[in-house]
């Protein structure tokens, strides 16, 4: 029997790349499992939290427990820096709420990001996915130090027919997105962008790669705003190609 | 809005000199704490044991406090407890008066500029020499440190060459080992004059009273050797409890801190100069400085004061490279004490939310920070503490935030849509409404071009807003069946971590290696054979005479042959100490060595003096090959140690990386150093 996932689209996905999170929908039925989406689903909290504005965190990350508790299995998360969210910092967020930390650390404990759910849950590294070009891979700062997840979807693009991987220098550096900060500190968050997109340059990929709809964001952003013909893309954009 | 803040870091970006430099600290910085981390068998295992020890101890600080404070006086230090700043400095200003003292010689200590001692010392009329090269540095250019451990890091070699010829007369050079020729010889006067000598401390061992200091270029040791009185400036959360403990902070601190295995000359500071002793202080004083860290104790902070202020955290912070240290200013525009992800979180718990909050919001929360950690400081948790308002003056559910006021507002409206599924479909209907209504003006581009001042648009651009979210398209889709019982699979657990072994075959093979590649020279030969390698060091020098330890610590008939051969030998004191600065080699004893750090063991004591290691160029030590342990926590655990007045592990001839993190050999301390091994099996 197929594992059912419980899909959390997450806020920036759903309202600004739906053809990805159609994409998702496919690589995940392509590996096997069959894919639920809780109608009630929002925004994790994140933004609020970051903001250093807990009582509407908290309210958003009620409402996000709530739109999953009635539905059993895994949740499968398609951006690093939201899982986190889920898996480490509701905890923070109900350290004194009894209660709702219960709901909270149950959610957690089902809560996977896609990649790290396709390869050490569902086993799958090659997808079939072919792709004609240079790739690159932006290791997200939520999901490389605070999910420990890189392996996976490295192992993820070895499994793409045809695609050329290059390691993008500096890989692991912060992009400078960090959802307020981009805004609360332009000046800061474009030298750190800059520094990437350098990076990105001299990896001499076209495409790429990360599994974060934050990094993606700002990446592409400023490669736009710079007239860069380079761009970001979602892990599941290339997993879906066949 | 922050003004001075933001007013800072757009300088520091628009510095290209700044962006340099800070470019070149980063790249460096990282590589060797990685290089170093790498010569360690299980770092993991160690950060996360000093993450518990520093728990321990900030946990119960007061036990600790007074077993320490007890062990100190019975060790003759005389310990003083400030509650804040101003104690603090009143009590050294107290002491500096008491003492007639003119010159004062400090070696680093962020405590004091944490307390603003110079300027309070320098209003009274008391001269005051900072003594690290960085320091000085600095202060010469009226400036405070950029960074807790490289204080010069935000200045080029221009710089300093431009400074030494305006303030020291130095003709133009940008030559580094030139400068730091011209700074030794000016400090060296500073060391020989000074009344007072003022360090900080890195850890204080509660178990034996010691104070640790560790320096590279030896100005930690000459303050508190030469001058008449010592006095420690310690903040009161820097105790651990043993020894050994003392081992595990100390094979993190200098890996972190400069990607070095030990400092070149870490000082275990137990006694002031006793009867028969012939330097060392008349007079320790440790000044234990709480300042607010009780309260931070108390708080949801309290994990920042597990901090041993190694400055991984700064070097490893992208947002420290772009803004440099001084950019991290208060409300006022006083610059933080404290800088980077660390000082984020130490100057708002220490010195208030409301002047020094705003610096936590400056952070992508990357958690490059917490990576780099040596004692595993969960930092993000600690900015978003900060951000929430949660610290010392409020609990939690007393927390005001201090977001600025328009993203508040921002966030606020997004939460109301984002807590109603409902209101959260008919806001995304507005932004997909509002993208096309974009798309149609800018004819058809998907990209938002948005203006500065919303800080998105200030460099980047914004993908237009689907004018279908994800889940209209869901719900077009069949609907499958949700609900099912599925088991989970478990998250496959970590490998057992396995312990490493310990290979102690070839010791002195293993200590020769690390010497040598720490600078120093190594030699073996049979007891009688001594006096004939020193001769030959000292005549490849055209040396003729030599400061050394009492004949009785040495070999027998050691100091006779060297006499008879020509070479005057001097026993050096505090007394006559200024008459015999020109001796050029000093010759003592190394009672241990560790093979795995390449460092030797030099204890203080009857006819042993200090000054001998520390003030000529050449320092020639004897070792017996028996004595070379292998690791730092066997040499801390010898009893020898505890009894010595000052024990010191040296760890190569002294360096400075201060200008440019260019190496430079031979600062305050020998610029050589030669281990002669007696091997008589």
């Amino acid at each position: 029997m197929p594992t059912t996932v419980q899909l959390f689209i997450t806020c920036i996905l759903d309202t600004l790349y739906p053809e990805t999170g159609e994409a998702i929908v496919r690589v995940l039925e392509r590996a096997g499992a069959r894919v639920s989406f809780p109608p009630n689903q929002t925004c994790c909290g994140q933004p609020a939290f970051n903001a250093g504005l807990r009582a509407q965190a908290r309210k958003m990350a009620m409402q996000t427990i709530r739109a999953f508790e009635p539905y059993h299995g895994p949740v499968v998360v398609p951006s690093g820096s939201c899982a986190a969210m889920i898996r480490h910092s509701y905890a923070e967020l109900f350290a004194d709420d009894h209660k709702w930390l219960e709901r909270a650390s149950k959610m957690a404990q089902r809560t996977y990001e896609f990649s790290e759910f396709l390869v050490d849950i569902l086993g799958v590294t090659n997808l079939g996915a072919r792709y004609e070009g240079r790739l690159t891979y932006h290791s997200s700062c939520h999901l490389f130090r605070d999910l420990g997840v890189d392996r996976q979807p490295r192992a993820l693009l070895a499994g793409v027919y045809h695609a050329e991987f290059v390691e993008l220098p500096n890989s692991t550096d912060c992009c400078g997105f960090g959802g307020v900060f981009s805004i609360e500190h332009p000046e800061i968050s474009s030298a750190m962008m800059e520094r990437k997109i350098e990076n990105i340059e001299r990896s001499g990929a076209s495409v790429v790669v990360s599994c974060d709809a934050g990094c993606i964001t700002n990446i592409n952003g400023g490669l736009h705003r710079k007239h860069k013909n380079q761009r970001a893309v979602h892990i599941a954009d290339i997993l879906d190609k066949v | 809005m922050v003004d001075a803040f933001h007013s800072r870091i757009k300088t520091s970006l628009a510095d290209a000199n700044l962006q340099l430099a800070l470019d070149a600290n980063a790249e460096k910085r990282i590589k060797v704490r990685q290089a170093a981390f790498e010569s360690l068998p299980n770092p993991k295992q160690l950060r996360t044991r000093a993450h518990n020890v520093r728990e321990d101890v900030i946990e119960h600080l007061d036990v600790y406090l007074e077993t320490f404070i007890t062990r100190a006086h019975e060790n003759g230090v005389i310990v003083h407890r400030a509650a804040d700043a101003n104690q603090a400095v009143n009590i050294v200003m107290e002491i500096a008066f008491q003492k007639g003292a003119k010159l004062i010689a400090k070696s680093k200590t962020m405590v004091s500029e944490e307390i603003r001692l110079n300027p309070a010392l320098e209003e009274h009329g008391f001269q005051v020499i900072e003594t690290d090269l960085g320091e000085y540095i600095v202060q010469l250019r009226g400036e405070a440190p950029s960074h807790i451990i490289t204080p010069a890091v935000h200045l080029r070699r221009q710089d300093v060459g431009k400074l030494f010829e305006e303030k020291l007369g130095l003709p133009y050079t940008e030559d580094i080992s030139v400068m730091t020729n011209a700074a030794r010889s000016t400090l060296r006067q500073v060391f020989l004059d000074a009344d007072i000598g003022i360090s900080g401390v890195n850890f204080g061992v509660a178990e034996t009273g010691t104070l640790c200091v560790v320096t590279n270029e030896g100005n930690g040791r000459m303050v508190t050797t030469v001058p008449r009185t010592h006095i420690a400036l310690m903040g009161i959360e820097r105790i651990v409890p043993t020894m050994d403990d003392l081992a595990l902070m100390l094979s993190l601190l200098p890996r972190s801190a400069t990607g070095q295995k030990l400092s070149v000359y870490t000082s275990l500071l137990t006694s002031p100069r006793r009867e028969d002793d012939p330097d060392g202080p008349q007079e320790r004083h440790i000044i234990m400085v709480d300042n607010g860290r009780n309260e931070v104790r108390g708080s949801e902070l309290s994990e920042i004061l597990f901090c041993i202020r190694c400055g991984a955290c700064l070097n490893a912070c992208p947002v420290f490279r772009e803004i440099g240290g001084h950019a991290y200013v208060g409300r006022d525009g006083t610059g933080s004490t404290y800088q980077g992800p660390v000082g984020s979180v130490v100057s708002p718990a220490l010195f208030g939310q409301c002047e020094y909050g705003h610096l936590a919001r400056a952070s992508s929360l990357c958690g490059a920070c917490k990576e780099a950690c040596p004692v595993e400081i969960d930092l993000p948790k600690l900015l978003l503490r900060v951000r929430a308002g949660i610290g010392v003056q409020a609990p939690r559910v007393l927390a005001k935030p201090n977001t600025p006021k328009l993203l508040k507002i921002g966030v606020e409206i997004f939460s109301v849509a984002a807590t109603s599924p409902k209101r959260f479909a008919v806001a995304q209907r507005l932004a997909g409404l509002f993208g096309s209504a974009a798309t149609f003006l800018s004819k058809g581009d998907p990209w938002i071009h948005l203006p500065a001042f919303s800080g998105w648009g200030y460099s980047k651009d914004f993908p237009r807003p689907a004018a279908k979210p994800f889940h209209a398209r869901y719900n077009a889709r069949v609907n499958p069946e949700a609900d099912e019982e599925h088991k989970l699979i478990p998250h496959s657990d970590a490998s057992a971590i396995s312990s490493p072994k310990i290979d102690d075959e070839n010791l002195l093979t293993k200590f020769t290696v690390e010497l040598e590649a720490l600078g120093g020279k190594f030699y073996v030969c049979s007891t009688n054979e001594v006096w004939h390698k020193i001769l030959e060091i000292l005549q490849a020098h055209d040396i003729k005479e030599i400061m050394s330890w009492d004949a009785v610590t040495l070999p027998d008939r050691l100091l006779e042959k060297l006499n008879e051969a020509g070479i005057q030998v001097i026993f050096p004191t505090s007394e006559n100490i200024r008459a015999n600065n020109h001796i050029r080699a000093g010759l003592t004893g190394a009672s241990g060595a560790i093979a795995e750090s390449g460092s030797i063991l030099i204890l203080g004591g009857a006819g042993q003096p200090l000054t001998a290691s520390l003030l000529p160029e050449i320092h020639i030590a004897l070792l017996r090959g028996k004595d070379v342990l292998l690791q730092l926590s066997q040499v801390l655990q010898m009893g020898k140690i505890k009894q010595a007045p000052a024990a010191i592990l040296i760890s190569g001839p002294s360096r400075t990386a201060d200008i440019e993190m260019t190496l430079t050999i031979g600062v305050h301390g020998p610029g050589e150093l030669h281990v002669i091994c007696m091997n008589d099996e």
